[in-house]
């Protein structure tokens, strides 16, 4: 299966929403605790095993994660850890990249998710404890959601409701959010410990999955969040990211500071249904393909990006 | 990364991300000054960081590797340091700044990069690395990360002069700190904060109080209001941070960050406190405003859990298609409109916050009236409630504060009153206590049993509640006056109690299977799996039938797979049996499998067709797997066999709204609300039925529930 090498550390690989092959890696210097970053936008090629890089953008600080636009197949937004947000069009001249520097956030931007719904907006999770909402037509945010009390690692869009996402904090609660409202609409105080990631299921948009150092994944129903669905618990470390998958109503992908890419069915008992090592440092991005049933990514801090099919060895040749 | 990147820019200014050098007038000029060797030092770049050598010779014996790991690193900044160790190649590089190369350099330097021009900022914490010095800290920093896995403590290492600068410094010591608890999570607090201090100690950064707390659960609403109450406030400045970090220092783990809010409240007594300021309400009125829910907040922390609870068991999964396509959160908002705007503002507080947070609003309000009182604000951050509730009252005696639409305040504070007084009531019902209503006339009744079927079967639903509840006062261990009663309540959609309702009934009588098997029901439309399960496990236990294939040691750890799969062979076992089916759906129905729900339903009704709540089953089944139009034909055979009931009419205007056809689904709500007009959800569903049809003259006889009206012009 095909394989990346990143200069620097992987931090967050994402499929493009327009084109099967494509994928953009975000990269940051020295585990992003000191250093520049870099983005690498990755072309898999049909017939060889070789990935091809299309084109890369450096950034002055380590790169956290990107965002493709749903709108647009060449733009992508990339989160900095000097509290900025790049847009990058991989059809322009490097002259002319990044296209805007969105700078608000007083501290590392973690996190951000493009809105698939309305297409023309994209969130923003923060180490200054705030989300925020932009458009790209506009050259300051729209707004600011302050309520969390500590680092925002991750937002999500519900995959139903355009208006509606959730949060996942340092502060151990997930936040429900409607833009149209002042404040959070409901506050889910999830874990014992801090929450990395948080993710809607594709097909029934009132269940929310979240990631926590506290090694599990649990699963909510946002009408009862007293009792999580269910606990998905098999990681040896911290749950850095999930993902629902576009395909499978029951399947959840999940990567871990035990440097395992894990496969979930929440709805069964023995949940855990594939689990990937192929990684030999913290595997800290990993995605799904909403265009190839069961093509998964995965990068980690061992400065890799594998690209396999569900099932597959991702090692394999 | 190659030398030809370094040089032609590819990584480092004007073109970023450019893969050819052409654009880039000293690109040519590299190509030829580094001609092939770029491949080699590519080559040597690629050696993963895990293999990166461990001891400082190594690091020095690979100078001009070192040049190469530098990617970029010199975006925005001088490339050389006075400082720079000992490369050949950059000595040699520096040699040409002779020869004109360092114009050129300084020239790129000085084009318009977008990063810089957005970015003033970042320009100033660039790391100032050289070759050799970036990979003895990318090694220690790996060695940091990597004892995570080993266990074995960092120790404080001397490291060669490594040229951070302060803004370096606050990255490695801020983001170290984050990162580190994310991955020694397993360790202790003690044992995070000696491995970050060994690595800051090693690197020379002092991790002061002026540090960003390494410690989660900082506490924005203190932060914000020590800035506030010192009158330094600099807008998006994080001028504070020292003061948090000290702050922090006192709270050793997140969970603490409550400790501020626990001792003041020791201090003075949280609801010594809220009562004080029920006293003052009178004088408050006089501040419209002064935000309510903030006020509030200290003692209402707990009934913001009750009625974010109580927003949640409104969501009953009958409803679970919602009627108003694309907004549940328009639902969610139904439920509290009630309050307005400002119980708005009261649901959306958060659990971590305290008292702190109104300080804040009130400061803030104070800040708005330009009432800049130093010394009120000095004696109110010593938090001296009693000081504060005679400064405040004097203030108000002088009538400084605002004093228009007083009313509107009043009144939304005793609608506020009202909502938690309910929610307390349904938090009550929630936690399995039976809620009663007051003033039963039929409290002294001879028979209200007998007088409490008869209501049911008339369908008079809530007259029955209240006979079966004098019934029960009066035989408190009569489990079957208790079933009725939460077999009424489920008719009369209200699970809450039903559930309160049949787990009296089922202390009365621990093995009644129609209790145990109402039980699982109502949890199921709660959507509480674990104690659906428990129940639907002990109607199987106790049945005479099918009692020997549940084993005793299950019932500890309940699985729906083992139970699912044990009511599967009790239907195979007798599959004649239709209240095995009937579990069975209500199984399914929990694990959302709702195809097999349906047949296992209709399977049940080929034996029990005459089952109105089996239809009604059926129907909301139906509706959740989106089958809205097969689902009115069941609820209309559940009707057809009773017509008073109350919970398949409103079932029938939720399937038609999600069909979008409101006007259809105004006529069923009325209907159900004709029959049971304290439905609070059907009442809320009716609101948004009308919104959605446009049927806005109607949403005021709505909000008063004037019936009357509302059936004259949506008859059925």
């Amino acid at each position: 299966m095909p394989v990346f090498k990143t200069p620097f550390n992987g931090y967050s690989v994402r499929f493009s929403p327009f084109y099967e092959s494509r994928l953009a890696v975000a990269t940051a210097q020295n585990f992003g605790i000191l250093g520049n970053g870099r983005v690498h936008v990755i072309d898999l090629s049909p017939t060889s095993p070789i990935i091809n890089e299309l084109i890369a953008f450096d950034t002055a600080d380590g790169v956290y994660d990107v965002a493709w636009s749903e709108s647009h197949d060449s733009v992508l937004v990339a989160a900095i850890a000097d509290g900025s947000i790049k847009v990058y069009d991989t059809a322009l001249p490097p002259h002319s990249n990044p296209l805007r520097s969105l700078k608000e956030h007083a501290r590392e931007v973690h996190g951000l998710d493009y809105n698939p719904t309305r297409r023309d907006s994209f969130l923003s999770a923060s180490w200054d404890d705030s989300v925020k909402l932009w458009t790209l037509d506009r050259p300051a945010s729209l707004r600011t959601f302050r309520e969390h009390a500590y680092c925002v690692y991750s937002v999500a869009w519900n995959p139903k409701h355009a208006d509606v996402f959730a949060s996942a904090s340092g502060d151990c609660t997930v936040r429900i959010w409607d833009v149209r409202e002042p404040g959070s609409t409901m506050i889910i105080p999830g874990h014992e410990n801090e929450i990395l990631s948080c993710d809607w299921n594709k097909y029934d948009d009132c269940l929310i999955a979240s990631a926590s150092v506290d090694k599990s994944i649990k699963i909510w129903d946002v009408r009862n969040y007293r009792m999580p669905v269910s606990v998905l618990n098999g990681h040896g470390y911290a749950v850095r990211k999930i993902k629902f998958s576009p395909h499978r109503r029951n399947l959840i992908v999940s990567c871990s500071y035990d440097m395992t890419v894990c496969l979930w069915d929440f709805m069964v008992e023995d949940a855990l249904v594939g689990r990937y090592d192929h990684h030999t440092e913290f595997a800290v991005g990993v995605d799904l393909s909403v265009l190839v049933d069961g093509l998964m990514a995965s990068t980690g801090w061992d400065e890799l990006v594998y690209v396999w099919q569900q099932g597959m060895d991702p090692k394999a040749a | 990364m190659s030398m030809r990147e370094l040089v032609t820019g590819g990584a480092a200014c004007a073109v970023p991300g450019s893969s050819s050098s052409s654009s880039n007038p000293l690109g040519a000029l590299a190509n030829a000054l580094i001609g092939s060797s770029s491949k080699t030092q590519e080559r040597l770049r690629e050696i993963p960081n895990a293999a990166a050598p461990t001891s400082d010779t190594q690091f020095y014996s690979q100078v001009d590797d070192s040049v190469a790991a530098l990617p970029g690193s010199e975006l925005d900044r001088p490339f050389l340091h006075s400082n720079a160790q000992g490369s050949d190649f950059i000595r040699g590089l520096r040699s040409f700044d002779d020869n004109g190369l360092a114009d050129a350099w300084e020239e790129i330097q000085r084009q318009p990069h977008l990063d810089h021009l957005y970015d003033p900022a970042a320009a100033p914490i660039q790391p100032t690395l050289d070759g050799p010095p970036q990979r003895v800290l990318s090694s220690f920093l790996h060695s940091f990360v990597d004892s995570s896995r080993s266990g074995i403590p960092l120790h404080p290492t001397p490291l060669p002069l490594l040229g951070l600068s302060q803004g370096d410094k606050q990255c490695i010591r801020d983001r170290s700190s984050i990162m580190a608890r994310h991955f020694f999570a397993d360790k202790s607090e003690d044992f995070i904060n000696a491995q970050v201090n060994a690595l800051l100690s090693s690197l020379e950064i002092e991790n002061d109080v002026r540090a960003r707390g390494p410690v989660p659960g900082r506490f924005r609403e203190l932060e914000d209001y020590w800035n506030e109450s010192q009158g330094i406030l600099k807008p998006g400045a994080r001028s504070a941070d020292g003061w948090v970090t000290e702050f922090s220092q006192y709270t050793a783990q997140h969970g603490d960050t409550n400790a501020w809010v626990r001792s003041f409240e020791q201090q003075h007594g949280a609801s010594s406190w809220a009562s004080e300021f029920e006293q003052e309400q009178a004088q408050l009125t006089s501040i419209d405003h002064l935000n309510g829910g903030d006020v509030a907040n200290l003692a209402a922390i707990e009934q913001t859990r009750m009625l974010a609870h109580t927003l949640s068991q409104n969501d009953d999964p009958k409803f679970q298609v919602k009627p108003a396509s694309g907004s549940w959160a328009t639902e969610y908002q139904q439920q509290y409109n009630g309050g307005g705007t400002w119980a708005d503002e009261f649901v959306h507080n958060e659990v971590f916050r305290g008292p702190d947070q109104w300080v804040n609003e009130f400061a803030t309000e104070r800040e708005r009236h330009e009432q800049a009182d130093d010394q009120w604000v000095n004696e109110f951050s010593k938090l001296h409630v009693d000081d504060w509730v005679e400064e405040f009252g004097h203030q108000v005696g002088e009538g400084i504060l605002g004093d228009t639409s007083s009313d509107n305040w009043a009144n939304a504070y005793d609608e506020f009153l009202n909502e938690q007084v309910a929610a307390k009531q349904r938090s009550d019902a929630s936690s399995g206590v039976y809620v009663f209503s007051d003033m039963n006339p039929y409290v002294g009744h001879p028979n209200p049993l007998k007088e409490g079927q008869e209501l049911f079967r008339k369908g008079l639903l809530s007259e029955a509640v209240l006979a079966l509840e004098a019934e029960v006062m009066k035989n408190p261990e009569n489990a079957e006056g208790w079933r009725l009663l939460g077999i009424t309540h489920a008719e009369n959609d209200d699970d809450q109690q039903a559930i309160a309702a049949m787990m009296r009934a089922q202390e009365a009588d621990p093995t009644n299977l129609e209790v145990l098997l109402a039980l699982g029901v109502s949890h199921t439309n709660e959507l509480e799996q674990a104690a659906a399960l428990k129940y639907l496990y002990g109607w199987l236990q106790h049945h005479p039938k099918y009692g020997t294939l549940a084993p005793p040691e299950l019932g500890d750890s309940l699985y729906y797979a083992d139970v699912a799969r044990l009511f599967n062979e009790a239907a195979q076992m007798s599959p004649e049996d239709a209240d095995v089916h009937i579990v069975l759906g209500v199984l399914y129905n929990l694990s959302r499998e709702y195809d097999k729900a349906i047949a296992s339903f209709k399977t049940a009704l080929k034996l029990k067709p005459n089952d109105y709540s089996l239809w009604n089953k059926l129907g909301a089944t139906q509706a959740n797997s989106v089958q809205s139009a097969d689902a009115i034909l069941a609820y209309q055979q559940a009707l057809d066999l009773k017509p008073n009931y109350v919970r398949a009419w409103a079932n029938m205007g939720i399937s038609y709204a999600n069909q979008g056809l409101y006007e259809q689904s105004i006529r069923y709500y009325v209907r159900a609300l004709a029959m049971n007009p304290k439905a609070d959800n059907a009442w809320q569903y009716l609101r948004i039925s009308l919104s959605c049809a446009s049927r806005n003259d109607m949403l005021e006889p709505c909000d008063s529930r004037n019936l009357e009206l509302l059936q004259k012009e949506f008859p059925l």
